[in-house]
Order: structure tokens, then sequence, then C-alpha cells
């Protein structure tokens, strides 16, 4: 045992260093237009990978405290007498927008991109 | 003849994300901890200059960058290294993106976007 009194820890990076993405061989890359490889999409992609965690996770999407937070608007009531707008609905709200435009920017860079089921393409404006 | 494997987009400040949730940067230990392991796995790829690992703010006001893990190498051909090996690989279950990220912001202190 070498190094007592130094503590022993695992690292938490795996310890399998074969699954990083694979570099494809240029003449790929032409028939794939870059995919993954422009940084830009890359970004994209990530802050996409970001929301939709974001959205599926449990906890508060904002945690900022009572004080610090600023005003809530007016309550909107569904037909039911259920508050809509809540504070998380909102929020939910703000997150899927964002998600809808990055799919779009990302579509609009990489027309191969498979885009969610859920996705709707934007209206298009007049 | 440069060998451009991300577009001409590499700097010399590499940035994990997906790496790290809120609650795994609360515990001072915890921290110090994933501090360690980034030294170590970074320092194989490259000379280290930096490591820049933002923690939230205690008040529980949003700070910048949090989740986020900063490597800063001390040439473009380390940050690469460390980009093209650790992109893809797994820190404690979530698999890491890794990304350039751009020099100047890095060297002001501007860890959100």
């Amino acid at each position: 045992d070498s190094g007592s009194g130094v503590k022993k820890r695992k690292s938490r990076w795996a310890d399998d260093e074969s699954t990083p993405l694979v570099q494809l061989p240029d003449f790929i890359k032409d028939i794939t237009g870059g995919i993954g490889f422009d940084p830009e999409v890359q970004a994209l992609n990530s802050r996409l990978l970001e929301i939709s965690r974001m959205l599926q996770s449990p906890m508060a999407l904002d945690d900022r405290p009572e004080g610090a937070r600023s005003p809530s608007p007016e309550p909107i009531y569904d037909n039911n007498g259920v508050r809509i707008n809540t504070r998380e609905y909102r929020a939910r709200e703000r997150l899927n927008k964002e998600r809808q435009e990055i799919i779009s920017q990302i579509i609009k860079k990489n027309p191969a991109f498979k885009p969610p089921a859920d996705y709707r393409p934007p209206r298009l404006q007049k | 003849q440069k060998l451009m494997l991300q577009g001409g987009s590499a700097t010399k400040v590499m940035c994990l994300t997906h790496a790290l949730s809120v609650d795994d940067l609360k515990d001072d230990e915890e921290y110090e901890d994933i501090m360690e392991d980034m030294r170590q796995e970074g320092g194989k790829h490259g000379a280290l200059v930096n490591v820049v690992i933002p923690r939230p703010n205690p008040n529980g006001e949003p700070s910048p960058g949090v989740g986020k893990v900063f490597l800063e190498y001390s040439d473009i051909e380390g940050a690469r290294k460390a980009q093209t090996a650790m992109n893809g690989r797994k820190f404690g279950g979530n698999q890491v993106v890794a990304v350039f990220y751009p020099e100047n912001k890095f060297a002001q202190g501007e860890y959100e976007g």
C-alpha cells in the first residue's frame, strides 16, 4: 500500500476512455454536412439539452428567495377558477419558447436535424 | 496546414457543461473533490494554467456559470486535445459536453453564455 495517510479517492471520471465522440474522417463529414462539428450548432445543442433537463427535473425553476424576485403579474384564472399563470407555469412557458426557438435555429443550420415530436414550427409571419 | 477539428474557434479555454448539478457544488468537501478530479483529468491532456468552477451564491441569488467547469491551458493545443478527449465522457454518470470558450470573456471573469 503506497502513500498511507493520503486519502485514496476514486475519480468521478468514468474509466472507459473509449467512448468519446468519434472523429469522423473528412469524406464522411462532407456527407453529414459537418453535423456536430459546427461549434454554433454544438452550442445550440448543448443549450437544448440543458433546457430539456431543466424542464424534466422536478426542482423549482426559479429558486430565488421571496424578497429577491420581481413582482408577480396579476393572476389569470381559467374557467374552473384555477390560477394558470403561476411562477412555475411562466418559467416553463419561457423555457419552452426558448426551446422551440433553438430547434428552429438548428433546423436552419442543419436541415437533416430531426426535431423532437412535440416541436411545432413557428408560423410564418406575413 | 493547421489541423482544424473544431472550425476556427479553438481557444486556450475549454468549458465543460452537463457535468455538474448545483447541488454538487454546495458542499465544500464535494466541491474540493470535483476540483481535484478536474485538475487531474484536465492535466492529462496539456499544461493547465487555471481551473475555474463557479459556485452558487449562498444567499440563493443566481450566479453566472454555475454548473460549468473552465479549464485554461497554456496553449491551444492542450485545450484542443482536452476538448477531443473529454467531450462525451462521463463524469459522475453525466455525459459531459466540452466546448471552447472565448478567452477574452474568461479573462474578464464572464462565465455566462
